[in-house]
């Protein structure tokens, strides 16, 4: 561990982006529930995040947020992640939610698992109650996931098992408990929990600062997403 | 509801078990979460400290000092519920040991400013947090780090050599008696004190409240807050002098089961002392200990807290502690044991069908125990009015020691092979019998009744009805006076005992079997002086047991004594914490303590000091000879 601060420090005169070394970077690991997974139609129900300093997750100051949705609260999402249109019908609209999770984020590494469905819708909100948009740099774990599976450091993981990364199948495999499913929150906290033990492989892969480590997770970074993706939309 | 989880895991871990939902609360808030993989190096010695308290939510870690040849010696291993890093957190220097995960490891990690603050605001927290990260650091490492001398031995003698004054909070808030209890207890949320001292009219204190005063005689009862302060402040209050050793304030404050104590300096009030302030101070604590007995509820529970007594020892003689000091503490602490026992073993059997004083004598009774020794007790009952309630009474008693023997023997105190115990029949009797005992033995000095006579006549009560012990200690006042014929058998025996000193001032050891060429420091060296100074206690009348107690109670009425009080007084506690070291590393090394030493291991300076406490016992034992002269045989 000293090596890696020792790495930073000797670098210091010269840091830019990216060459900072992963102990010391705030990340913010994100969760949404959605109505349902049509980018036109849908929209989000609820919004879940804990805050990271480099390996260390933030236990006291979680981010959860229901919105009141636009689209109607279809019966399939309802069974998924529970949250009844009378849950959502009194709660703040996606314009002062979607500010508070902005400042909430700041300047950090947003993290999640198969990152690129949230974005999508909460790229679309933010654009369009608050023009704003998401600059941030992003990390899927889903990706960092299929990068090790491909350089063989995750011994154990079960080879039968398809490549597609299930966020509860990935929990189990790494005992992580899983108490609640489908609750952005509890599915924010896990995916943090699971990139929290992706940190020490990764570190022996000489992955050591955040500019490699979006580098090999970037969410949009490969062909994969597509069929994840497409996969998910059949449920 | 992710912290909801937190909460529930840390309801079930001391010390955070000990906080209310609030306070748990505002500690869920400030932790953090890390994950070590197996074999991981999360603190490493002489690396910057901890910057987190570590709670260990899954998996375990090892923790491991460099030894002075570089290798690497695990000293504890820590595991669910555990907590490390506390020592390095506090301490602002670098890493002092090197601790890995030996498996998968989860951690809560508690931020420092948090910790300051719980152990600012809840002693208790404090004194788990010390307690379970100091001894077993101390208890491993002692034997590397203890020095054989033992007069220049360890550094930090703190609790023995620090100053009430020195340490009790200087800011002293006081309130009129007149004021209400939401008036105190504004008072004290404004200085962030925990306890606040109520002064008279003339700004003398007479009493004072504390957190503790406001949870439970105010909050718990519902109690009115616009009451005057003064019914529910603490009576009588208890004082100690800032001039006193920090080490009166522990014996105290484990004697009235208090934390906080009033400092008083050249008669004014000068400050309190709270349990947290020797905290600090000490690092771990007896009182620590006393608590955690007082907490337990049955002879199970009772069987783990008492194992840990030598563990104290160990702490007490690491910080240089005095031998009367150690005794002190270990009678105290030992005292709470065997009451707590028989308090479980009444509740088991009800109340007695007539009070009754339970009586300890031979060292426990001198309060000069070291490691645990035989069951030395006794029962003295009330003389009952009717026959039937003597024969209840015998009943009763017969019971109940029988019990009270059997616990003892599971806290650790084997029971004496000579039978002077309670479960004894003989020695479980009425007062009028036990008077008659008494007088027996001094009218009669057979040889017989001079052995039970040094054995009982150094009781003590220990638990029950005070009033019947001093019953009896008055009896036998009363029937020593002038009893020249007894006092002189009691002569006679004491200087039989001569020290061990050759003619070329050599000492004189075993000269054959297991013990060869040792020295017995029971028998020569403690056995005389406590014979001596019993004798000159009986003669004068003095009421005190313990040998350091009755040497301060005859300097102003033994003229022998008077001129000798100093010396009598260094030799014994010298002797005694030669005896204590010597069982401790015993004990240390895996071996049954018993009290031989081989003089030639002895530095030149112990040896002089030994050679000048037998001197001193000779002369005394001369003096004896020429008082008692016509009777000594």
């Amino acid at each position: 561990m000293a090596g890696i601060l020792n790495f930073g420090a000797r670098r210091k005169c010269h840091l830019h982006e990216g060459d900072e070394p992963i102990s010391s970077v705030p990340f913010v690991v994100i969760d949404t529930e959605l109505t349902g997974l049509n980018e036109r139609k849908d929209s989000i129900v609820s919004v879940g995040a804990v805050r990271m300093a480099g390996p260390r997750i933030s236990l006291g100051d979680p981010f959860y947020r229901l919105i009141k949705p636009r689209a109607a609260l279809t019966r399939e999402s309802v069974i998924i992640h529970g949250i009844m249109p009378s849950d959502v019908a009194a709660q703040a609209d996606s314009a002062s939610v979607l500010a508070e999770f902005a400042s909430f984020c700041g300047q950090a590494v947003l993290v999640g698992h198969c990152l690129a469905i949230d974005l999508a819708f909460l790229d679309r909100e933010m654009k369009r109650v608050l023009d704003a948009r998401i600059e941030n740099r992003l990390l899927d774990t889903a990706e960092l996931f299929g990068w090790m599976m491909n350089r063989g450091l995750l011994e154990n993981c079960d080879p039968a098992a398809p490549g597609e990364p299930d966020l509860y199948r990935l929990a189990r495999w790494l005992d992580i408990p899983v108490s609640e499913t489908h609750h952005a929150l509890t599915d924010a906290y896990i995916t943090a929990q699971v990139f929290q033990r992706f940190l020490p492989l990764l570190r022996r892969e000489g992955i050591s600062t955040v500019g490699e480590l979006v580098r090999i997770g970037d969410p949009l970074g490969g062909g994969d997403r597509f069929r994840i993706k497409g996969e998910i939309s059949s449920l | 509801m992710i912290q909801d989880e937190i909460l529930q895991f840390l309801k079930k871990v001391p010390p955070f078990q000990f906080l209310d939902d609030q306070v748990l609360t505002m500690v869920v808030q400030n932790l953090s979460m890390e994950f070590y993989p197996k074999g991981a190096v999360i603190l490493k010695q002489d690396s910057p400290a901890s910057d987190t308290l570590k709670i260990i939510k899954k998996g375990g870690v090892k923790v491991s000092v460099k030894s002075k040849d570089g290798e690497d010696v695990v000293i504890d291993y820590r595991g669910e519920g555990d907590t490390f890093g506390l020592i390095s957190l506090m301490g602002k220097e670098r890493q002092k040991t090197t601790i890995v995960a030996v498996d998968d490891t989860i951690c809560y990690l508690l931020n420092k400013e948090t910790v300051y603050r719980l152990i600012d605001d809840h002693p208790p927290v404090t004194e788990y947090l010390l307690q379970s990260h100091f001894t077993k650091y101390i208890d491993k490492t002692y034997g590397e780090m203890h020095s054989k001398s033992l007069f220049y031995g360890s550094s930090d003698h703190l609790l023995f050599t620090t100053l009430i004054g020195d340490i009790a909070g200087k800011e002293v808030v006081t309130v009129p008696e007149s004021a209400s209890i939401q008036e105190a207890a504004r008072e004290m949320a404004k200085h962030r004190i925990s306890s606040i001292i109520i002064a008279d009219r003339n700004k003398l204190p007479t009493g004072i409240v504390t957190d503790r005063d406001l949870r439970e005689k105010v909050v718990a009862r519902g109690r009115d807050v616009s009451d005057p302060v003064k019914d529910i402040m603490n009576l009588p209050l208890i004082r100690v002098d800032a001039k006193d050793y920090c080490f009166e304030a522990v014996l105290k404050m484990i004697k009235h089961n208090i934390h906080h104590i009033v400092v008083i300096k050249d008669g004014a009030l000068r400050g309190v002392l709270t349990n947290h302030d020797l905290m600090m101070l000490q690092g771990t604590s007896p009182l620590s200990f006393a608590k955690d007995l007082e907490s337990q509820q049955t002879i199970e529970g009772l069987v783990p807290v008492s194992a840990k007594i030598n563990r104290v020892v160990g702490l007490l003689l690491k910080e240089g502690a005095r031998a009367g000091n150690i005794t002190k503490i270990l009678t105290e602490l030992n005292d709470r044991l065997v009451r707590k026992v028989l308090e479980i073993t009444e509740k088991k059997l009800g109340r007695p069908p007539v009070p009754y004083c339970w009586i300890a004598f031979g060292s426990e009774g001198r309060k000069e125990q070291t490691f645990k020794t035989d069951q030395d007790n006794a029962i003295i009952y009330e003389d009952a009015d009717t026959p039937a309630k003597e024969e209840a009474a015998k009943r009763y008693f017969a019971e109940f020691s029988t019990l009270a023997q059997d616990s003892l023997l599971r806290c650790g105190f084997p029971p004496c092979p000579a039978g002077y115990m309670a479960s004894n029949g003989k020695w479980r009797q009425p007062l009028g019998a036990w008077k008659r005992y008494f007088s027996s033995w001094v009218a009669e000095p057979t040889p017989d009744a001079i052995l039970h006579a040094l054995i009982f006549f150094d009781f003590r009560t220990v638990y029950g009805e005070i009033v019947i012990g001093e019953q009896l200690r008055e009896h036998l006042a009363g029937i020593l006076k002038d009893q020249k014929v007894f006092l002189g058998h009691l002569a006679n025996i004491t200087v039989q005992n001569r020290p061990p000193i050759g003619f070329f001032k050599t000492f004189v050891v075993e000269k054959t079997g297991e013990h060869k060429d040792q020295l017995n420091l029971k028998v020569k060296g403690i056995a005389p002086l406590v014979d001596i100074v019993r004798l000159f206690a009986l003669e004068k009348g003095v009421r005190e047991t313990s040998t350091l107690e009755r040497i301060e109670a005859l300097r102003s009425r033994h003229t022998v004594v008077a001129e000798f009080a100093d010396e009598l007084k260094q030799a014994f506690e010298f002797i005694m914490l030669l005896r204590i070291h010597n069982q401790f590393e015993q004990i240390e090394a895996g071996r049954f303590p018993d009290n031989f030493i081989n003089p030639s291991r002895l530095s030149n300076l112990e040896k002089r000091t030994i050679r000048e406490a037998f001197g001193l016992i000779t002369k005394m034992q001369d003096h004896i000879i020429e008082v008692y002269k016509h009777m000594i045989l």
